[in-house]
């Protein structure tokens, strides 16, 4: 759980504490800090068109650009995106709900939780990568194998977290509950679940990083569509520009992602105190 | 021994599945040749330990996760001290970072591969890469929630900026530091072995792959579990070396 928090914080509010110590060197040093990106993108760009660097795979930064741009336009890159994004967030979502169903059954059920805990510490670690060629036996190259091994990825934080978030839940809850005479499906739904979303949420959110991530994988090792096949085929095909604006493109997309994530948790569980941690 | 009391319920579950395994492969549940009893593959897995055959791709894959997850750890912690420590250094670097570290690292195995060529540096280059940035952040993080009474105390005793470092900023950063650390070990597990399936023909990545391609099914199951026993392994050697380097957070 703290490794959800830690992992996925960013730089942001810190800089601003930090900027009222000094004001104006603290303004010089930002301007540095961009001054350094603008850069190097005019040394990428002056050593593409200076020929510095002679390569077939080092088209200038702008010639990156004007490669997204036209991929927008004409559809080809805006389409690859989209069909990746739209595996993604199916593997995403089946696996959130295998996760959080397997999750609440294991920390409720004591039974299963002693049968199955070390299995699933056992299995956890396995890098994803190795799973895909043995479903690709089973599953072919196409849709169904990506989904399968997102929401696979996706599965084991969510269920974690979900445990954890059982497991923290305060005892006096459950047991006013018990006092009120609540149904089991009852305490699930008005007091174990509620209270565990928070952490269920942190799952959600490294997962969703995850999904991204193992989606592009996916592709790569069984291409047949989208992004992560694109960015394999350009680079064999000797593409650069349109490779690297791939590249781009998913950087912005997975700074996308998290904001969106991070705003759609503020709005259902901002009144969390622990959010702050 | 404790441990062991509670383990046998998940271990009875193991056998359970092996089971399961072995009977729907035996009646043809499943396609015996798409998914290989567990008759077949233990004594294979056997065969290839006691013949000595998966040390060398386990000696090449867990040479280069070790040798890039170091490198990425060490330039991590530096520039994330350094970064924590002083916020001039923060601002000049956080712009770059920001905009490098949400490209997905598994997307720059194909840019890395045109400048570094097949295997070896490229395989390095993107673990470090992948590696570098949860420790970074972390670093920083662990860094700025130092207390600041413990480092206002060193600098009263005299301490130089850099004994500071060293004696309190460091240890007081490095429950984060190891965590991110913890992070980064099992995304660069993730990367070397899917840089061995693409830019590589060494290593249990590329095992797995070729393997599967050339239809050694059996075989591939093998090193699946071989890898799946150096995962859950990492994980608790990173447990203990946890535990040993700050035993006051006792989980």
């Amino acid at each position: 759980m703290s490794e959800a928090a830690q992992h996925s914080a960013t730089l942001g509010p810190a800089a601003a504490a930090s900027a009222s110590r000094g004001m104006r060197p603290a303004m010089i040093s930002k301007v540095a800090g961009w001054l350094l990106v603008l850069a190097l993108l005019v040394a990428w760009e002056a050593s593409a068109r200076l020929g510095l660097v002679k390569s077939q795979s080092w088209p200038p930064f702008t010639g990156v650009l004007r490669a997204v741009w036209d991929g927008m336009l004409t559809g080809e890159l805006l389409g690859v995106l989209l069909s990746t994004m739209l595996r993604m967030l199916k593997g995403f979502l089946i696996g959130s709900a295998i996760g959080v169903v397997l999750g609440l059954l294991i920390a409720t059920v004591p039974l299963l939780r002693r049968f199955l805990s070390i299995v699933i510490e056992a299995v956890r670690p396995l890098p994803i990568p190795a799973i895909v060629p043995p479903l690709i036996l089973f599953l072919g190259i196409d849709d169904g194998l990506k989904v399968t091994v997102v929401a696979l990825a996706v599965t084991f934080p969510v269920l974690i977290n979900t445990i954890g978030g059982v497991d923290n839940i305060d005892g006096t809850l459950l047991q006013t509950a018990r006092t009120f005479r609540k149904t089991r499906l009852e305490t699930m739904t008005s007091i174990i679940l509620p209270s565990a979303l928070p952490t269920i949420l942190a799952g959600m959110r490294i997962s969703l990083g995850l999904a991204f991530v193992t989606t592009i994988v996916a592709e790569m090792i069984a291409g047949s569509a989208g992004v992560g096949y694109f960015i394999m085929v350009t680079q064999y095909g000797m593409r650069p520009d349109q490779m690297y604006a791939a590249v781009i493109c998913l950087a912005a997309l997975g700074y996308g992602l998290n904001w969106a994530f991070v705003s759609i948790e503020r709005r259902l569980v901002g009144w969390d105190q622990r959010q702050d941690d | 021994m404790r441990k062991l009391g509670r383990a046998w319920p998940s271990l009875v579950t193991c056998l359970v599945i092996v089971a399961i395994w072995q009977v729907a492969s035996d009646r043809e549940v499943v396609n015996p040749a798409l998914l290989p009893p567990p008759s077949r593959v233990f004594p294979l897995l056997w065969e290839m330990i006691a013949s000595g055959a998966v040390l060398a791709p386990l000696a090449h894959t867990l040479g280069y996760l070790a040798a890039g997850y170091a490198l990425g750890c060490a330039v991590g912690i530096s520039l994330g001290v350094l970064m924590g420590v002083n916020h001039h250094v923060f601002n000049i670097f956080e712009p770059l970072v920001e905009l490098i570290r949400p490209i997905p690292k598994p997307a720059l195995i194909p840019p890395l591969f045109l400048f570094l060529g097949i295997g070896t540096t490229t395989k390095l280059t993107v673990i470090a890469l992948a590696t570098f940035f949860p420790v970074l952040l972390n670093t920083i993080q662990g860094v700025r929630g130092v207390e600041p009474v413990a480092v206002n105390t060193a600098r009263t005793l005299g301490h130089s900026t850099i004994a500071t470092i060293v004696k309190v900023v460091l240890p007081g950063a490095l429950p984060l530091i190891l965590v991110g650390m913890r992070v980064a070990l099992g995304l660069a597990l993730i990367l070397v072995i899917l840089a061995e399936m693409l830019v590589d023909a060494k290593g249990l990545g590329y095992q797995i792959i070729d393997l599967q391609r050339s239809f050694g099914i059996t075989e591939m199951f093998a090193w699946i579990m071989i890898l799946a026993v150096i995962g859950v392994l990492l994980n608790a050697a990173f447990e203990w070396f946890e535990r040993l380097a700050v035993p006051w957070r006792a989980k």
